[in-house]
């Protein structure tokens, strides 16, 4: 019965509803459909697989317990999308707190893997980059990442972190000089 | 020392990068499954009682229509109101009749 309506239910609104009466099925439904969206944004953050199951569990497990605050005036994947930026700028945080700043070219020689979780043979440039992008304080990561690596516009980034647009350009502006004085050295 | 990047190199490795996106299918694979069962330790790891009653409930429930049913099979025993005046014959009627007259 409960398979039943998870499956029978087309739209999101409607599993979000089962899923506030009790409906399980009716959520893991929802994150069977979002799941992608979710672990490719969470896949630019983590440094490793254990890492992005780690956000992503967060991301969904937030999501259950705050369904209820979950307005109806936008999408649920924006919603969803929002506590994703969230929960990686939290890791990034998190990280920034445990681990030393240290150089790129200290960074790569550890044996540091920015490509994870899936690494495969990229150009050095491309890992400089990575690495590069590592050494960013959060919210330059956050926002070089969402604006330069997923193409987000500006305007949805601003939506997203809960930033004004100004603020997102001169995060960007800052981060992308921090980033090419980073490469330098 | 290296140079830094020019804006249009800078581009250029992000436009690398950007291709390279992660495959990250074999970590989405049985997510569904972790994910209900790590919601599942989360919520009795914060409300047991709530969780252990959530799981008797059907038990009460199907106590309370047993009871009802129980409860409405001896009422509908008892002969009603309409039963017992019709248990009344017409010679019955008429003698009350003429007493109350």
């Amino acid at each position: 019965m409960v398979m039943a309506l998870a499956e029978s239910c087309s739209s999101d609104e409607e599993l979000v509803e089962a899923t506030l009466t009790g409906d399980e099925s009716a959520f893991a439904e929802l994150a069977g459909r979002h799941k992608s969206r979710v672990f490719g944004v969470a896949s630019r953050f983590a440094n490793d697989a254990a890492e992005l199951e780690d956000i992503c569990q967060d991301v969904f497990i937030q999501a259950y317990f705050k369904l209820r605050q979950f307005r109806r005036d936008s999408p649920f994947e924006h919603w969803l999308l929002r506590i994703t930026t969230f929960k990686c700028y939290d890791y990034l945080r998190k990280r920034r707190r445990t681990a030393p700043s240290i150089s790129v070219d200290a960074l790569l020689d550890s044996g540091y893997e920015p490509s994870a979780p899936e690494a495969r043979a990229v150009h050095p440039d491309v890992e400089r980059l990575r690495a590069a992008l590592a050494q960013l304080s959060p919210k330059e990561r956050l926002v070089i990442t969402l604006l330069e690596l997923e193409e987000r516009p500006v305007a949805e980034i601003a939506q997203l972190t809960g930033w004004s647009v100004a603020n997102v350009k001169v995060r960007a502006f800052r981060a992308r000089a921090a980033l090419r004085k980073l490469m330098e050295k | 020392m290296n140079n830094p990047p020019s804006d249009s190199e800078l581009d250029a490795l992000f436009a690398q990068a950007r291709a390279l996106r992660p495959d990250t299918s074999r970590a989405e694979y049985g997510f569904e499954t972790r994910l209900l069962a790590q919601l599942r330790a989360r919520r009795e790891a914060e409300d047991p009682w709530g969780w252990v009653a959530w799981r008797i409930a059907p038990f009460f429930a199907a106590c309370a229509v047993g009871l009802a049913v129980f409860w409405h099979s001896e009422v509908s025993s008892e002969p009603g109101v309409a039963e017992q005046f019709a248990s009344f014959d017409n010679a019955d009627t008429a003698a009350l009749w003429d007493n109350l007259n």
